[in-house]
């Protein structure tokens, strides 16, 4: 199950985490642990309802409670805060961009949206001013369904705009309405003259991946150094930008952190949002330690909502099971659509753009739309907006196997992307990677034979087993080409490789990693080019005054981009060390000649000749005289990596279960992948990053779901509503990545792989079900998979089929 | 209002007035400055990241108000090693690789403690049953269950169990 | 998230003492047993007490006492010694499935029988299983005692037949008959859940070995746990090997009990939920009457 590389060095071999100590002995600096002294508390007083406009606030008595320091609105602020959008957090795409500040203004928009804030100098004291506060509305309708929202009469969410249309994109076809509609027209003829067309309604629930730390800010002011403001974030340096024009704070006076330690993020801690405006705001106002500490259910009516999207996908394929083409009209439900950086859309716009997913599919017509309700804006989530696209193209295949009677396996096969690289037709790039291995080794894994034969003896008994299978091209990395038009922000990898005279490195980088093992697998990285011991490596990042700029742990960056930095910068270093080298020894020698390997460098030519890797680098930077002209002493170096195209990695999934074709329970019995995560760093780490990606998918596919009544009212606030999957609902999953193949463009050939595991889940888990159900010609094309939806179906296809 | 109690957490007595109201965790938190036991939900109790020992047992310290504690014995899992040496679980934590962003492994850790105290040779799925009241969202469980796994394989075969 | 300002506590150590708390403090108090439940209020914000009398140091409120047969829980027994406790099997086993599957291994380390049966939450599994075993519950004031059965004391969600200055100190369990069993099986989305829907049977057996005292009681619903009565009159005459009239009965239970719609299944659904689970539990309960063990 662990393929781990059989070669020298540190790369691809298991090295226990350095993070583990602090972490398993309750050392870890998270968020929460951070103390200022004097430090306030801030709370906020949210909405309940889910569109009103506020008649009255009173805060007296809230004022009136000891110890409570100061209570502001959304008036109070709206003079004194810049509203967003502001241009360094949004995205260089057209849609409309809702005005809002960190409180509410003259109207509500979701039931959660914070409204007062109350500072004191007791956390449970704040609660109880803020409970005193008082707050008249005046309800108006809400707006909860996103195909309603879109129809003309719909009231509308945002003051000032006609309807509730944030953004609507064609997606293929080229940048002219021309040319898309020529592309339309060819796409419709295709479909329309194709030997079959499979159509249906592909719906995914509302859900995320809400990580078991809640976010949280503190800030501190001084007249003079200005403003020092730790977010759980993971995007330090994006922050500060942000939040410098937002509150005119100037950049060189404004250090934000991300806490050393913080409890995952997967994508939720990416984005800009109310909160902390809000907490630096008053930290500079009252000129003391303001803190906000989330809760949980603030957390969850306000953020980790995502998913969400309703899919009209039609494929035309011939009758061998090969797709000829392909048309979308995608929607998705934005909330109030207030989010800066993302403004939710984002999600359902990659989403769509990796619709085609690793299918040669040339020929395909994707637009989407996407709606503004009273709901809270979709936040980033693990498999960034492509959970629902996947699914949608994962069920279509399926339902096309069961109608020409082929094993989906085959099917799919004949589908995948035979050669790369490959440009999607929605202009996404794929670099490199072989597809087909990377399916086959799953196939043969599982062997499927076999359990086609056991499934079909098992038919009948009355015992209904099925596998299903989903596969991801995923994004590994994002490329300044994606995220500059995309967010505005570069996609490069940075760096700083500084090291010591006793030999000892520090890296440093802009990103903040939430769990990925970043301090451990960077080490190991620099190690295996230095020749020396990861425990000699040490690794600070997150702190936008100690670090070069990063975009920020997002979208697998770290396994692409950021290492291939740090590398780039070892190689630099190594040069200029062999380079003196040389010299010093007076040989004929390039850098090349050199091994560096176990504490020493090792000339190639003659292995006597060697000095260890401490005393060369002492040397160049304490004694730096008689230098090879040209060189200067000191050794640290910052290097900037920028793949030559968009990179990503492939996986494929299949998942086995047993239904209970009475009740509709669903059993998980087995879940296999095959991965290409190119070459692999630290092993345990890529393992565990699939394990947890698969859960989550598991886990949002079976138990969760954020609901919203007909009134608006979100239903779904504690952990006790939004289930999250428990370690007795889930299996181990036997991960695979013997088939992957080195990334060509980058310096370790390593590929970044965690963003998108979740993505091929769904399609994995319901494709199961339904294939176990077979017998009864099943077909589930909307989430969340629940036994009850199950059962349904089981009623309907016992029911004597309907006049066609 | 207040209440004057006494607690002793990790062989420490701490005697302070505290409102009634305070809950335990934010005791052992904020009074003890004992940050390893962590808040991940808001009044629902379900996510055990604030799991420590009282007399021994694992219960949710979010569930529990300081004065509950009174002249009782809490371990944290600031105490769950002994004179630096750590428990076979966090040693096993650390080998395979059973944590990711570490939020969720100190209620894990402490209540696994107790499980393999009074589990001396359990099933996977009964290791799995014994997680049900921490919640993790990194690992999918896998590797935290190979940890517990190998620690009362060895509990089981030499019968010594550390604490 | 925190609760409200609470200005008294009182631990006591006896019944006795307890009893003087609460007339102390009036009624703007709660007991608190294991809190597993009422600390989710207290902190919500949705009860704020004035006082809270805490019931943990009650030492004549724990444990479980055993007298020809007759069995007694006090009202502070934990979950984790219920489950624990094997001379449950047999005609009173469904308390032990209930326990050992209450929430999780911390909740069970803390929260108590007295407890669940006093909050009679609606998504509870002890006040349908101490329902479907006939189990009564003792109640203590200052003015005397009484007894009451649990399907008089448990009423609609959240409300039970406790007087404000009642204290519940005992549940308990007549001898039973020689081939008497009872299980329990709850359905929650995830491991463990809380239940959506919960139903514990309870058959004795005539000589015969055909069924001749049925029980049924289901949890999970809006009205409160209930008995379901036509099911339970499906059973008479049955035996444990009629897998056929076991169905039919547990069709009848389902189709009998008036359910409610949540976003975790509608009434329909829940039907299913409980046909499926009652099945399943009137077979286990007949096995494990079938065993004859002596409670």
């Amino acid at each position: 199950m662990n393929h781990v590389a059989k070669q020298p060095g540190w790369v691809g071999r298991q090295f226990n985490r350095k993070e583990d100590h602090r972490l398993t002995t309750g050392k870890g600096q998270y968020f929460a642990d951070i103390v200022v002294p004097g430090m306030l508390h801030l709370v906020f007083v949210r909405s309940k309802h889910a569109h009103a406009r506020i008649k009255r606030i009173d805060i007296s008595a809230a004022k009136a409670i000891p110890g409570v320091v100061a209570v502001v609105t959304g008036e109070d602020i709206r003079g004194a805060i810049k509203s967003l959008p502001q241009p360094v957090v949004v995205p260089a795409l057209p849609a409309r961009y809702p005005t809002f500040w960190p409180l509410a203004v003259d109207k509500v928009k979701f039931n959660g949206e914070p409204v007062v804030a109350v500072v004191a100098r007791d956390k449970y004291v704040a609660e109880d001013a803020a409970d005193a506060v008082e707050i008249e509305y005046e309800p108006l309708p809400y707006v909860g369904n996103m195909e309603d929202a879109l129809m003309p009469g719909s009231p509308v969410v945002h003051d000032g705009w006609e309807n509730n249309e944030m953004f609507a994109l064609t997606f293929t076809g080229g940048a002219t309405p021309d040319s898309q509609a020529t592309n339309d027209a060819e796409v419709d003829h295709l479909i329309t003259s194709a030997d079959i067309v499979v159509k249906s309604r592909y719906r995914v629930h509302r859900c995320g991946v809400t990580p078991l730390e809640p976010r949280g800010a503190l800030a501190t002011w001084d007249d003079a150094d200005g403003m020092v403001a730790w977010i759980t974030t993971q995007r330090p340096h994006i922050d500060r930008l942000a939040m410098s024009d937002v509150l005119d704070i100037p950049t060189e006076k404004l250090r934000v952190i991300a806490p050393r330690d913080q409890g995952g993020a997967f994508g939720v801690k990416a984005p800009f949002y109310r909160e902390p405006i809000l907490v630096c705001y008053m930290a500079r106002k009252l000129g003391r330690p303001v803190r906000w500490l989330e809760t949980r259910e603030e957390h969850l009516m306000s953020v980790s909502q995502e998913r969400d999207q309703i899919h009209d996908l039609e494929i035309g394929a011939t009758k061998e099971g090969r797709i000829v083409a392909l048309r979308d009209r995608g929607l998705a439900d934005n909330g109030d659509g207030c989010e800066g950086v993302y403004w939710g859309y984002l999600m359902p716009f990659l989403g769509a753009a990796l619709l085609p997913n690793a299918y040669d599919l040339p020929k395909c017509d994707i637009k989407i739309r996407v709606a503004c309700t009273n709901k809270a804006v979709l936040s980033p989530a693990r498999s960034f907006g492509a959970y629902p696209t996947r699914f949608a193209v994962e069920r279509a295949i399926d339902r096309l196997a069961h109608r020409l009677n082929k094993d989906p396996a085959d099917v799919r096969r004949l589908n995948l992307i035979a050669s790369l690289p490959y440009v999607t037709a929605t202009g996404v790039h794929y670099d490199s990677g072989d597809f087909l291995k990377v399916w086959d080794y799953l196939i043969k894994t599982i062997d499927l034979p076999k359990f086609r034969a056991e499934q079909r003896e098992a038919w009948q008994r009355g015992h209904y087993i099925g596998v299903g299978f989903g596969v991801g091209a995923e994004l590994s990395g994002v490329a300044s080409s994606v995220l500059v038009p995309m967010e505005n922000q570069p996609g490069y990898g940075a760096a700083t490789v500084r090291l010591d005279p006793r030999g000892k490195v520090q890296v440093f980088e802009g990103d903040a990693p939430a769990g990925q093992g970043h301090e451990s697998s960077m080490a190991q990285v620099v190690a295996q080019e230095f020749g020396i011991h990861p425990n000699d490596v040490t690794v600070t990042h997150g702190d936008t005054s100690t670090t070069p700029f990063g975009s920020g742990t997002i979208g697998a960056r770290a396994g692409s981009y950021t290492m291939s930095a740090i590398a780039m910068a070892c190689r630099v270093l190594k040069k200029k060390i062999a380079r003196v080298m040389a010299h010093d020894l007076k040989l004929e020698a390039d850098p090349d000649d050199f091994v560096f390997v176990d504490g020493n460098i090792i000339f190639t030519k003659s292995n006597n000749v060697r000095k260890t890797f401490r005393e060369v680098v002492e040397r160049i930077i304490m004694a730096p005289l008689n230098l090879p002209s040209g060189e200067t002493g000191g050794l640290e170096y910052t290097a900037f990596f920028e793949a030559d195209a968009p990179m990503i990695c492939f996986s494929a999934h299949a998942a086995f279960v047993e239904v209970d074709a009475n009740s509709g329970q669903i059993k998980l019995t087995r879940y296999v992948t095959s991965e290409d995560v190119g070459t692999v760093i630290n092993p345990q780490i890529v393992e565990a990053q699939v394990q947890g990606g698969v859960v989550q998918g598991i886990s949002n596919c079976l138990f969760e779901q954020f609901i919203y009544d007909d009134n608006g009212q979100q239903l779904t606030s504690t952990f006790e509503n939004y289930k999250l999957a428990t370690a007795a609902d889930v299996p181990s999953v036997e991960v695979h990545h013997e088939a992957g193949t080195p990334c060509p463009h980058t310096p370790l050939g390593s590929r970044g792989l965690g963003e998108g595991i979740p993505g091929p889940v769904p399609g994995a888990l319901t494709n199961a079900v339904c294939d176990a159900l077979k017998p009864f010609g099943i077909e589930i094309d909307e989430l969340p998979l629940r036994p009850d939806r199950v059962w349904r179906a089981l009623k309907e296809a016992n029911r004597p089929a309907a006049a066609e | 209002m207040n209440k004057e109690i006494s607690i002793t957490i990790n062989g420490e007595v701490y005697q302070q007035s505290v409102p009634i109201r305070m809950l335990l965790v934010d005791f052992i938190r904020d009074i003890a400055g004992l940050t390893g036991t962590h808040v991940a939900c808001t009044y629902e109790g379900v996510c055990g990241a604030c799991t420590i020992h009282v007399d021994g047992e694992a219960v949710k310290s979010c569930l529990m108000l300081a004065v509950q504690a009174d002249r009782r014995t809490i371990t944290t899992i600031e105490g769950l090693a002994i004179h630096g040496k750590l428990h076979p679980l966090q040693k096993a934590f650390n080998d395979h690789h059973a944590l990711q962003c570490g939020f969720c492994s100190a209620g894990i850790l402490m209540n696994m403690a107790e499980f393999i105290r009074t589990n001396r040779k359990p099933t996977e799925a009964e290791i799995r049953n014994a997680l049900v009241g921490n919640l993790c969202r990194c690992t999918g469980y896998a590797h935290i269950v190979d940890a517990i796994k190998e620690v009362v394989g060895d509990a089981g075969s030499t019968g010594a169990v550390h604490q | 998230m925190y609760p409200a300002i609470i200005e008294n506590y009182d631990a006591p150590t006896s019944v006795h003492d307890a009893l003087q708390a609460l007339a102390k403090r009036g009624n703007e108090s709660y007991f608190v047993a294991g809190g597993q439940s009422l600390m989710q209020a207290i902190k919500a914000r949705v009860i704020s007490p004035k006082s809270l009398i805490d019931l943990q140091h009650v030492t004549e409120l724990k444990g479980i006492e055993y007298n020809k047969g007759a069995v007694r829980i006090g009202a502070m027994t934990r979950y984790r010694d219920i489950a624990a406790d094997e001379r449950l099997d047999g005609a009173y086993q469904a308390l032990r499935d209930a326990a050992r599957h209450v929430g999780d291994r911390q909740v069970r380390n803390r929260g108590t029988i007295g407890g669940s049966l006093c909050w009679n939450y609606i998504a509870a599994c002890m006040p349908p299983t101490c329902i479907g075993i006939g189990a009564s519950l003792d109640l203590v004031s200052r003015a005397g005692r009484r007894s009451l059965l649990a399907e008089a004391f448990l009423q609609g969600p959240l409300e039970t037949a406790r007087r404000d200055d009642e204290i519940v100190v005992a549940v308990t369990l007549p001898a039973a008959p020689m081939m008497c069993g009872s299980a329990y099986k709850k359905w929650g989305l995830v491991n463990d859940a809380l239940p959506v829907v919960g139903v514990c049977a309870s058959v004795e057996l005539g000589d015969d070995r055909r069924c001749r005292v049925a029980r049924l009681a289901i949890g999970g619903l809006a009205t409160g746990p209930r008995r379901a009565e036509a099911g339970e009159k499906a059973l008479i005459g049955v035996s444990a090997t009629d897998a056929s009239a076991i169905s039919n009965a547990a069709e009848t239970a389902a189709a009998s009990t008036e359910t409610q719609s949540d976003i975790w299944a509608d009434a329909e659904y829940r039907k299913k939920l409980i046909e499926t689970l009652a099945r399943e539990v009137i077979a286990t309960a007949f096995a494990r009457a079938e065993r004859g063990k002596h409670s």
